[in-house]
């Protein structure tokens, strides 16, 4: 049996399309492809609405499952999950629209608001982390922003995923404090050190090459981030006198302002008594 | 340059590479698993000896069978780490390193015999890559062997219409006659057609993987290399 080139593109086109023989969905197209699997838009027959599928050639086990219960504004929720006829593992998720993080930065948008994003993606983790789930892969593809600004994260690792350069903590057991590190590396994608030194100097702090040198968990990083917005010193850097001399005024502008009036107010009065 | 060798084509056999079971025992891997891995790996490392080192038919035939001759011989199989690379690449790098010495060694027989001159036609050769040019062969024989497996298991379970539909359709290099010609063709209603397709396409897959998992060192390994195989 002799298999030409077109043939053998053909079988694997066809081949790899994921068999739903069985399941409630008809396919409609791909979507996405990662180191995980790929993503097909696919129709629920029975519920008559449109959803995300994604097919892995690993198996869903242990922590997989896990994912599957987490229930978070930002994380995606997962309606089912189990294996096709063909023996590949699936998960029915909901159907995202919106912009990819790395779609989403390039347009222009305020330090607050891209904050707000990190926010989301920071709560998201801390979550997960509660429920003992690592995401393992965190990186700029695997966050979605709707179009209400709403951010989800997904993509949450299973055993096969070991991190994105660039993205990827240096040690080769991924846990909390590896996610933390991709945080770090999503908030330097956000945030260019001229947009701020101090949250430049979170993320570094975050992305520590030496563990013990980052923050110990995803809250006490948004604690930094809080401290901030909020106007205040961060943990992560040592600000030169004059930057705290800046904040310091940035901060108290009111009651400034009300002195320096009074101070007018009265060296007026003061002129006006003498002539 | 010649012909290739006809070796691992239609009604091909592969050659026995004269190892006995004890010896094939020897080196870690039972016969039947031996015989798994020279039937995928025969016709890859065969044309990437001919094309990386310019080899005729004959003498790449030679150092192909050289090669699996001698991995048998000595712990070639057991030496293979899963860590470091994919047994796939793990075969062509051994593959080069051999045909490489053997290469050098025959060079060296023949210097002051004059100056060699590639053909027109090796030089046309010697531009594919010869790596790329292994995998495609790897996967294209890894779909044969499978397409053999799915023959004769339709075959065996009397599921002769099935594979018929299958060759029509998946197999035609030509323009494909529509589900409802296919229909016509067989007398069955075209929700049919779709479904001894899908099943043939379902049956093909899972003898890919078992051909797969027969020369691959474990889950991961055997993923990784699903997974590549449809990008």
């Amino acid at each position: 049996m002799e298999v030409s080139d077109s043939v053998l593109d053909h079988l694997r086109q066809v081949i790899a399309l994921p068999d739903l023989t069985g399941t409630r969905y008809e396919l409609e197209s791909e979507i996405g492809r990662g180191g995980m699997g790929v993503v097909y838009a696919a129709r629920d027959r029975e519920l008559d609405r449109r959803v995300a599928l994604k097919v892995l050639e690993v198996p869903i086990t242990g922590e997989a499952q896990l994912i599957a219960r987490l229930e978070h504004p930002s994380i995606v929720p997962i309606f089912e999950t189990g294996t096709l006829a063909d023996g590949r593992s699936f998960y029915a998720m909901k159907l995202m629209s919106g912009a990819r993080l790395d779609r989403y930065a390039a347009d222009t948008h305020t330090l607050s608001e891209r904050l707000r994003v990190l926010r989301s993606v920071g709560e998201a983790l801390a979550y997960a982390h509660s429920q003992g789930v690592i995401h393992r892969d965190l990186k700029p593809q695997n966050v979605m922003v709707g179009e209400f600004g709403e951010v989800y994260v997904m993509d949450w690792g299973v055993d096969a995923v070991a991190g994105t350069a660039g993205f990827r903590a240096p040690e080769s057991t991924m846990d909390r404090l590896s996610d933390v590190y991709a945080l770090g590396a999503l908030l330097k994608f956000l945030v260019s050190a001229s947009d701020s030194p101090a949250v430049a100097a979170i993320a570094e702090k975050a992305m520590s090459t030496d563990r013990r040198q980052r923050y110990d968990s995803v809250s006490a990083f948004l604690a930094d981030i809080d401290r901030f917005e909020q106007g205040l010193a961060v943990e992560a850097w040592s600000e030169p006198i004059w930057h705290r001399l800046r904040r310091f005024a940035s901060r108290n502008a009111v009651l400034l302002w009300l002195v320096a009036a009074y101070t007018l107010v009265k060296f007026l009065l003061f002129f006006l008594r003498k002539f | 340059m010649d012909a290739d060798t006809a070796i691992g084509g239609p009604d091909g056999r592969f050659p026995s590479t004269h190892v006995s079971l004890i010896e094939a025992a020897a080196s870690g891997l039972s016969e039947a698993a031996m015989d798994k891995v020279i039937a995928l790996y025969w016709k890859p490392v065969y044309r990437f000896i001919r094309i990386k080192f310019q080899k005729s038919n004959e003498d790449a035939k030679d150092l192909t069978q050289g090669f699996f001759a001698s991995a048998l011989q000595r712990d070639f199989f057991p030496r293979f780490d899963p860590t470091k690379a994919s047994f796939r690449t793990y075969i062509r790098m051994a593959v080069e390193r051999y045909a490489a010495n053997q290469h050098g060694a025959e060079n060296r027989q023949k210097r002051g015999g004059g100056v060699e001159f590639e053909t027109v036609e090796d030089q046309e050769i010697a531009t594919e890559s010869p790596e790329l040019e292994f995998d495609r062969e790897w996967r294209r024989q890894l779909f044969f062997l499978a397409l053999d497996d799915l023959r004769a298991h339709c075959e065996q379970t009397g599921k002769r219409a099935q594979f018929s539909i299958f060759e029509d359709y998946d197999l035609s290099d030509r323009d494909r006659l529509s589900y409802s010609d296919l229909a016509v063709k067989y007398g069955i209603p075209e929700s049919t057609v779709n479904n001894h397709l899908a099943w043939a396409r379902r049956t093909l897959r899972a003898f890919i993987t078992e051909r797969l998992r027969g020369t691959t060192s474990g889950a991961r390994e055997l993923h990784e290399e699903m997974r590549r195989l449809w990008k």
